[in-house]
């Protein structure tokens, strides 16, 4: 029986419940060091003078080190701006300026504080608005000298740390022939990732190697960043991973390691950190603030002719990898709908802000939260039912992508409104949501009248509700995977990977799965290695939905390799061809004999004492979809890799006395390729509703002059359990070929769709667009009162301006902004 | 500091009369324990008074109903009297934290504690609530509007324990209830709760009004103006007078200096149709 599909135990399961799982942040060492960072109190200065006396009194203070004691050329993952320690000036609230190390933690911590800093506050480049005016200070006035990896163009210029631009130069045409213009601009705060193991590193240092022991989400790249901050080669560093207790994007690059590296090599004794609470909010690298403006010249017939989309995205004081996402816009618009030709330019810019980074679906929702909020924008111009109008603009079979790219299967997501519909009929949902606009209104007119006030009113006649769509085409991260099987002596099989199990289950059940499927073992009859940077070829780490799709693709490769080990081995055994034979629940039998059987375990010792043991490897790299390379200027991410297809449908109600929106029903219809592990991908699609619900409606992550306003989880706002229904879920499969069993991946996009599908839902309860993140209940106040005559439930009139005469009168619609 | 564990209120007193302003005491410490911990308190003594049981318990005598210091909010939510005679007490501690704090927090804290955001003092404010303090010199009664002088300020003597406090049931035909908006559905305090208290005469006429507000800069506090607008009104009147009353409401909570009193603002007006609304119709023939 097939273990594909069911939905075994994860490994990890009995540890983590049984509080024994080992997590990076429990981790110690006897004759450990403790270090912590002063970090810049200001967002932007001049260092005047730092004095480590005050902090060199307190017990236990061994030193104190700034810019000038260690290693002082910048990195970076793209471009080599960001120093170890600040020099000369501050770019951020947060920034490393001096370490202090010492016997304990709380000795090191008060260290920290006592540091005296002498800086020269400046005035901070705030906002990205701020930083592209002309004459902008520059955030970094030696741009020009950071390398950038590979020598590529990326657009540099001042305070732009990338630029994309995609024109194909016929837009102007395409403007002229319009019925109607809609415009429309949409802005989004930061995310943060509100992992709950705060970010650590335990560094060793022995016989001239580091050995970093971390929780962490990409062990590689730590090896190299380390290797690469510290100026040794990447094998003097060896990384080896534990549980992680939560990272979404936030534990991808180097954050406390180079420090501890460096330490345990000047104090010759292990050396530990770990970010205090504080210390998470400032420094984590936040899903980029952005703004997205979308033009669109539209024939009345609904065809969108041309789509002008212009982005500035936030990357704060240094380039992380945000070059790399400025190419996202490109698989987003144009790839769900057909929206005509298309100029699209994403420039991404410096600012005084703590860098911003990845968060599960990098810039995913935002792009789809502009991209559908004038969708539904354009529907409105048109008078025309936002679900018909999607249906009639969806991409189809055989259409580019703005990288050229061919969708090939673009009709799933026509699948997928069928499939929703079922479930959740889109008209039924209109006409009770009118019906109830209706009472609201006849409960308001009666008030307004001056009617008997003490009636009791209709149950909910002060509950306004709205229905909102949302689709996506997600990528699943291509990058490189190993894996080596090996049949152990009792049967059973070990994978050595350094694939990281961040939480979804990909490692603890998918891959476990894959290769208990291709041996003909039980998946608990598997067992798998946690990461180190010695003992496993190159793996890209736990990020984009990879693991399943390319650490299961090698998997399924290597254990096929197993098979026919143990397959020659048993043929000889059992005296009949390989291909007569069976593997179930770690038996091979010679089909139609049961009699002739052997235990794996016995297949496996036999040739463990002749030929040698029965192991085997395998490497996968997703290849790069077919594109045009000369698409855009400045593009690093060249394709979309694997896509997978994403219908989200939200219905809300929104009480109009305290402003506040209730998610009252929400299904998803997602395409994995082949479910694996139906109950982990339930957990990633019922997880990521809920980090989008609350991107959508309660966090907070304001900044005032480069600061941020909240710095607890209090003040942060994560949904709680009880504002998160119950997800309704469809999953669809349509295999991939080369997935492992047709696999896709499937953890990171249902985070995706999720803000664009309920501000659409919010808009079309109240009538009035919101283009602005988070939906808070003072912004549906304010809007509720800006109708016109406290007219809560008229829905803005948008009368489509025709062309007269040859003489163009467009209306732009959308928010004024 | 020292931690003391006092076993009857004659101990409390002792302990209290000898720490004077250097002690502290401890009932549920779900105010204490945050405090302390964030270094905003050091007292030299702890007095842990929640091993008393005099402090425990609700009883009835003489058509008054007095509640110990050491109730806890999840016992007023859930205790059938308070659930029927003071429906909004019972409504306001079912809105403090979650479940957790209400099973350990008490009303005696909430009351001593004083904060602008403290839930249960809207609804105590309603019910007219009289506080029974005690100390080595002698007991007093005072008014919970008395006690309030400010937010997290009370005219509770460093010496004083609260016993118990004395609360008006809610008459035959009368009505109230309590509403609180907060950033969360849950584990936040208020931005503002709002309480309300109404008899109705057989004819129709509102006989007594008392509202009461929590969640702004000042202490909680009950909004007189307001209340005046609508005693003696009609219910089957047809003015909109829960819109002015709402109004007023806005009026008295201040001007909308940050975004937050801003939001108050707003909110109060529907808010108190809504809440009046739903009392009304729980008294029969009001709402005819
Ligand atoms: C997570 C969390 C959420 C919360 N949410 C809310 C909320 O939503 N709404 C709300 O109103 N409050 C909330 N609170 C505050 C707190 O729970 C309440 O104020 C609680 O009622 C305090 O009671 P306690 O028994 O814990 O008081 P303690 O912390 O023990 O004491 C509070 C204060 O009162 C004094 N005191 C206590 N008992 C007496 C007495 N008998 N005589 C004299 N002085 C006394 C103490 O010395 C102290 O100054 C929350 C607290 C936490 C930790």
């Amino acid at each position: 029986m097939s273990v594909l599909g069911t939905s075994p135990e994860r490994s990890d399961a009995d540890a983590k419940l049984r509080g024994q799982a080992i997590f990076g942040a429990d981790l110690s060492r006897t004759g450990m060091l403790w270090a912590a960072l002063a970090r810049s109190p200001v967002a932007a200065g001049r260092i005047r003078a730092i004095d480590p006396a005050p902090a060199l009194r307190g017990d236990g203070v061994l030193e104190v080190l700034t810019s000038a004691d260690v290693p002082d050329w910048r990195t970076g993952v793209i471009v080599s701006d960001t120093p170890l320690l600040a020099a000369g000036s501050v770019a951020y609230e947060g920034e490393p300026v001096a370490i202090v190390v010492a016997e304990s933690r709380t000795a090191a911590e008060a260290g920290a504080r006592a540091v005296a800093l002498d800086i020269e506050t400046a005035e901070p480049v705030s906002t990205p608005e701020q930083a592209l005016e002309p004459g902008a200070r520059l955030v970094h006035p030696d741009w020009n000298r950071f390398a950038v990896a590979g020598g590529e163009d990326i657009g540099r210029n001042g305070n732009v740390v990338a630029e994309v631009v995609h024109d194909p130069g016929d837009l102007d045409e395409a403007f002229a022939a319009a019925d109607i213009v809609v415009e429309g601009t949409y802005r989004t705060p930061r995310q943060y990732q509100a992992h709950l193991e705060p970010k650590m590193a335990l560094a060793t240092y022995e016989s001239g190697r580091f050995t970093i022991e971390v929780s962490h989400q990409y062990p590689f790249r730590l090896r190299d960043r380390v290797a690469q901050i510290t100026g040794v080669a990447p094998s003097a560093v060896r990384v080896v991973g534990h549980h992680i207790g939560g990272g979404f994007g936030a534990k991808l690059d180097v954050s406390l390691e180079a420090f501890v590296a460096l330490l345990a090599r000047r104090f010759r004794r292990p050396v530990r950190m770990q970010h205090t609470a504080l210390e998470e909010r400032l420094v984590a690298p936040c899903r980029a603030n952005a703004i997205v403006a979308v033009r669109s010249a539209v024939r009345r017939d609904g065809t969108i002719l041309a789509t002008d989309v212009e982005i500035v995205s936030d990357s704060g004081a240094y380039a992380n990898n945000g070059p790399a996402l400025s190419s996202i816009p490109m698989f987003v618009f144009g790839s769900i709908y057909r929206v005509g030709t298309a100029r699209i330019r994403t420039r991404n810019v410096y600012t005084n802000t703590a860098p911003t980074g990845a968060y599960r679906g990098v810039n995913g929702p935002w792009l789809v939260f502009a991209n559908e909020r004038h969708m539904d924008a354009i529907a409105d111009a048109l008078g025309r039912d936002r679900r018909d109008f999607r249906l009639a603009s969806l991409a189809r079979d055989g259409d580019l992508m703005r990288n050229g790219q061919p969708l090939t299967e673009a009709s799933i997501l026509r699948e997928a409104f069928d499939r929703v519909d079922e479930l959740a009929p889109w008209r039924d949902i209109v006409s009770r949501n009118q019906a109830q606009r209706g009472i609201v209104s006849r409960n308001q007119a009666q008030r307004d009248a001056g009617a008997r006030t003490s009636q009791p009113a209709e149950s909910d006649a002060d509950v306004l509700r709205g229905a909102g769509q949302a689709a996506a085409i997600w990528l699943t991260n291509p990058m490189p995977g190993h894996a080596t099987v090996k049949l152990n002596e009792d049967g059973t099989a070990t994978v050595i990977t350094s694939a990281t199990e961040n939480g979804s289950g990909a490692v603890a059940t998918g891959l476990r799965q894959i290769a208990a499927e291709t041996l003909g073992l039980a998946a608990d009859a598997v067992t798998i290695t946690m990461p180190d940077t010695d003992a496993t070829g190159y793996d890209a780490g736990s990020q984009g939905s990879r693991t399943t799709h390319v650490v299961g693709r090698a998997i399924a490769d290597a254990a096929a390799d197993v098979r026919t080990q143990v397959l020659d081995r048993a043929s000889r055994m059992l005296e009949a061809a390989p291909e007569d034979l069976v593997i179930t629940d770690g038996v091979v039998t010679v089909a139609g004999v049961p009699a002739a059987s052997l235990t794996l375990g016995a297949v496996a010792q036999a040739a463990t004492w002749s030929d040698g043991p029965i192991t085997a490897g395998a490497s996968y790299v997703t290849p790069t979809p077919p594109h045009d390379p000369a698409c855009a200027t400045g593009m690093l991410i060249k394709g979309w890799p694997t896509p997978t297809y994403h219908l989200h449908q939200a219905e809300v109600s929104v009480d109009t006395v305290t402003g506040r929106v209730t998610v009252d029903r929400y299904v998803v219809c997602q395409e994995v390729g082949r479910a694996i592990h139906p109950d982990a991908i339930a957990g990633q699609i019922q997880g990521g509703v809920a980090q989008g619900l609350g991107f959508a409606l309660s966090e907070r992550v304001d900044l005032d002059h480069g600061r941020y306003v909240q710095r607890t989880f209090k003040a942060h706002g994560l949904p709680l359990a009880e504002d998160v229904p119950k997800v309704e879920m469809i999953v669809m499969e349509h295999a991939d070929p080369a997935g492992p069993y047709g696999a896709k991946g499937a953890a990171e996009p249902p985070i995706v769709p999720v803000a664009a599908a309920v501000a659409n839902a919010v808009s079309d309860a109240i009538g009035v667009p919101f283009d602005t993140l988070p939906i808070t209940p003072e912004a549906v106040l304010e809007a509720l009162e800006a109708e016109p005559n406290g007219e809560t439930v008229a829905r803005a009139a948008r009368e489509p301006v025709v062309n007269r005469d040859g003489e163009q009168e467009r209306e732009t619609t959308g928010r004024a902004s | 500091m020292q931690f003391c564990r006092v076993r009857s209120v004659a101990e409390a007193v002792d302990e209290l009369s000898r720490w004077g302003t250097e002690g502290r005491i401890l009932a549920g410490g779900t105010d204490v324990m945050p405090q302390y911990l964030r270094g905003e308190q050091s007292p030299a003594a702890l007095i842990d008074i929640s091993g008393i049981d005099g402090l425990q318990g609700i009883s009835e005598v003489g058509g008054v109903t007095s509640i110990g210091a050491l109730v806890t909010m999840r016992r007023l939510a859930t205790a059938s009297l308070v659930q029927l005679r003071y429906p909004a007490l019972a409504q306001a501690a079912a809105l403090v934290g979650a479940w957790q704090t209400q099973t350990v927090a008490t009303l005696g804290g909430n009351i001593c504690s004083a904060a602008a955001t403290a839930d249960t003092l809207p609804a105590l404010l309603v019910a007219d609530a009289q506080l029974m303090l005690v100390s080595k010199s002698g007991r007093r009664r005072v008014s919970l509007e008395e006690l309030l002088e400010g937010p997290g300020v009370t005219a509770l003597r460093p010496t004083e324990l609260l016993r118990a406090v004395e609360v008006e049931p809610l008459g035959e035909r009368g009505a109230e209830g309590y509403v609180k908006v907060s950033r969360r559905s849950a584990m936040d305090l208020a931005v503002v709760g709002l309480a309300l208290r109404l008899s109705v005469t057989p004819s129709g006429v509102i006989s007594g009004v008392r509202i009461a507000l929590c969640g702004g800069a000042r202490a909680a506090h009950r909004v007189p103006t307001a209340e005046s607008l609508l005693l003696g009104s009609q219910l089957s009147g047809d003015i909109d007078v829960f819109g002015a009353v709402g109004e007023e409401l806005a009026r008295a909570v201040g001007p909308a200096v940050s975004p937050e009193a801003h939001y108050r603002r707003r909110v109060l007006r529907g808010l108190f149709d809504r809440l009046a609304r739903r009392c009304t119709a729980q008294i029969p023939g009001a709402s005819g």
